[in-house]
């Protein structure tokens, strides 16, 4: 799997996770906020524009800015299926 | 057409369009005024709940009546058919649902669901299996209606960085919910659980102070909630009750440690049911007294109803024997009272009868028996005076210059006598240095060295001797080399930290080569009742035993230290000072 598909399953793990944390409705709206993204009604990235690394943190601060760094916590597992992207994010920290 | 026409025309095509345009021009001054409505009526509604919230939440600490404020207060700015919480506790997790619309029992079910779902991917773990307590308000469920949830959101309720549940909304219509509108209850609920955060870590930091003050003090102290379960067990409890370190004190272990000698579970459980105080005294664990108070615990709030019960467990040991010290004084100054007075009166008896009354020689000797019987309660009396002056803070010194080479020189010349006939040998030896004239109270003085004297005489074997040294005391000066150059064969200093901030002084030591004293006994030399055992304990050498402490308080009351150095077999060397 290419970078950008590994971003794209990544991100889309996230706004699932989020769909069940807060609710499909929220989740998915506050997801399209982010302009990078091309969202599905059901949560899945279907395209990334740009930096897809830039697009991951628009999307985890947008719901930091919703619901409070407790929503990021718990996506702790999901990078640990990912560990290029999560090496990334901690050189990029 | 003519050219007026063509002119009428144009004029009516621009009269349309600049009036077109115009109707556009309305159109979009009307949607921003009614953007600018919304957003003005979302805000007041964000500022009239939020203050709601904080009115009816006020200093509250209790998430489940937050979340009740929240929920009680979303009607006014949200349609629902199901406004619901749920708060995790240890034991379970309480569900509350508030229904404005008729929802179905599957409706709600699935909301449970969710919920719980939810709570699992926050926590990162499984609660399908923690208990479930419920309660449902609002309009009455219709099982018949089939509606699923096609609108609802979570928001986690976050207290101090943890998750203490989660608040969830609900609607049977689709797409009902607008983001606006959920941004601004997440805000909402932030913006309110930031404030309990705020006020948590307030009390925190106060929670911490009084944590500290029930760790510091001496008494076990115990703390539990009405269903027996320990809230606060300071370390002095831990001790009592042996529970070993790294594990939690419950009730078991005070239970165990009080078990066949006091009911403490039964006791406490009858103090918070009756809201009364409980004292039971003496009770013994593992060779420890204790008094031990239990007492209903009660909300801080005014008529706050009882939240649990505590105990104090107070070591009384000491007390005890203190006590018992007391009653064996009373008792023997009694008996040392009674013995002379009954002397007195035996002796009064026989001098009635008219073979003593006509023998001169036996008159006079039974007429000094009583002088000396009542001389002895005389001297025991004045003892017992100036003890009870000394403890109230009335005992008075009365310091005038005189000389202590003339005392000393003039007390060891009266137990002459005394020593003679207990073949001891007398000696002194002053420094030449030590000023003529320096201020004390002779007369209390000589009652000091009086005591000191006659203690040496009675406590020394035959063939022994007395010496009394005295010599000057230089501030910041070896106290031992002075007294080693005087003669005195003990270090003074060795228990006596006190000569180390002693000013220049006249020190006055009492030397005897007798049995010397042990050193749990020097200890006690100078406390009225320790003394007063040990002088019980010394047989037929008894004596009350309050010499040493009104030698004590009369040099302390001149602003001298009093002590004593000994060592067993080889004698003892009391001493006191003067400052000069």
């Amino acid at each position: 799997m290419n970078e950008l598909e590994q971003y794209k399953a990544l991100i889309s793990e996230v706004i699932k996770k989020q769909i069940i944390i807060l609710g499909p409705d929220i989740a998915v709206l506050k997801a399209r906020n982010v302009a990078d993204l091309t969202i599905d009604k059901d949560g899945t990235v279907t395209d990334i524009k740009g930096d897809p690394a830039d697009a991951l943190e628009k999307l985890i601060d947008t719901y930091v800015e919703l619901s409070g760094q407790i929503v990021k916590n718990a996506l702790g597992s999901i990078f640990t299926k990912y560990p290029a992207v999560a090496a990334r994010r901690a050189t990029q920290a | 057409m003519n050219g007026i026409a063509i002119v009428v025309t144009l004029v009516g095509i621009a009269a349309l369009g600049g009036g077109a345009i115009l109707y556009v021009r309305a159109r979009k001054l009307a949607a921003v005024a009614r953007a600018s409505d919304d957003d003005v009526r979302h805000r007041m509604y964000e500022l009239t709940i939020l203050k709601e919230v904080g009115d009816r939440i006020g200093y509250s600490l209790n998430v489940e009546k937050i979340a009740n404020v929240i929920v009680g207060s979303l009607n006014q700015f949200i349609e629902y058919g199901a406004a619901s919480f749920m708060l995790i506790t240890p034991e379970k997790i309480i569900f509350k649902a508030d229904l404005d619309k008729p929802v179905s029992h599957a409706f709600l079910d699935d909301i449970k669901v969710r919920m719980r779902l939810a709570l699992n991917a926050l926590l990162d773990r499984d609660l399908s299996q923690t208990p479930l307590e419920e309660t449902i308000t609002g309009t009455a469920m219709v099982d018949g209606m089939n509606e699923p949830v096609r609108s609802f959101f979570n928001i986690p309720l976050v207290i101090s960085g943890n998750i203490a549940g989660l608040l969830t909304v609900a609607h049977t219509k689709d797409g009902l919910y607008k983001e606006k509108e959920m941004t601004m209850l997440y805000k909402i609920v932030g913006q309110a659980s930031q404030a309990v955060t705020r006020l948590e870590e307030v009390i925190t930091v106060e929670r911490g102070k009084l944590q500290a003050m029930v760790e510091s003090m001496a008494d076990g102290v115990l703390m539990t909630d009405t269903d027996s379960r320990v809230l606060v067990a300071n370390h002095a409890l831990r001790n009592i009750v042996s529970t070993p370190d790294g594990r939690d004190v419950t009730i078991f272990d005070v239970i165990d440690a009080c078990a066949g000698m006091f009911d403490v579970r039964g006791r406490l459980e009858e103090s918070i049911k009756q809201g009364r105080t409980f004292v039971a005294d003496n009770i013994n664990l593992a060779g420890s007294i204790y008094q031990i108070f239990l007492f209903p615990v009660k909300g801080a709030n005014a008529g706050g109803g009882t939240v649990g019960g505590g105990v104090i467990f107070r070591d009384i040991t000491r007390e005890r024997a203190a006590e018992k010290m007391r009653e064996d004084f009373t008792s023997m100054m009694v008996h040392e009272l009674r013995s002379p007075l009954d002397s007195i009166k035996k002796i009064g008896e026989l001098l009635r009868t008219p073979s003593i009354r006509d023998d001169k020689a036996a008159y006079d000797e039974y007429m000094g028996m009583v002088y000396q019987s009542a001389s002895n309660m005389l001297e025991l009396v004045n003892d017992l005076l100036d003890v009870a002056k000394l403890e109230s803070g009335k005992f008075e010194v009365r310091k005038k210059p005189a000389s202590i080479r003339e005392l000393i020189e003039e007390r060891v010349k009266f137990f002459e006598t005394p020593a003679h006939d207990a073949t001891l040998r007398l000696a002194s030896s002053v420094d030449e240095h030590i000023p003529h004239a320096i201020l004390f109270d002779q007369m209390r003085t000589a009652q000091v060295l009086s005591n000191l004297l006659s203690n040496a005489i009675k406590f020394t074997p035959p063939g022994g001797q007395v010496t009394t040294r005295a010599f000057l005391h230089a501030h910041g000066a070896d106290i031992n080399q002075e007294a080693a150059l005087a003669g005195i064969p003990l270090p003074l200093s060795e228990k006596d930290p006190r000569f180390g901030t002693l000013q220049n002084s006249v020190v006055v030591a009492v030397t005897d080569n007798g049995e010397g004293i042990s050193p749990e006994n020097q200890e006690r030399m100078f406390n009225k009742f320790e003394q007063f055992s040990t002088s019980i304990r010394a047989g037929e050498k008894k004596g009350t035993g309050l010499g040493l402490v009104i030698v004590k308080g009369i040099i302390e009351t001149q602003g001298g230290i009093v002590g004593v150095i000994s060592q067993e077999g080889a004698g003892s060397t009391f001493y006191f000072t003067i400052a000069v």
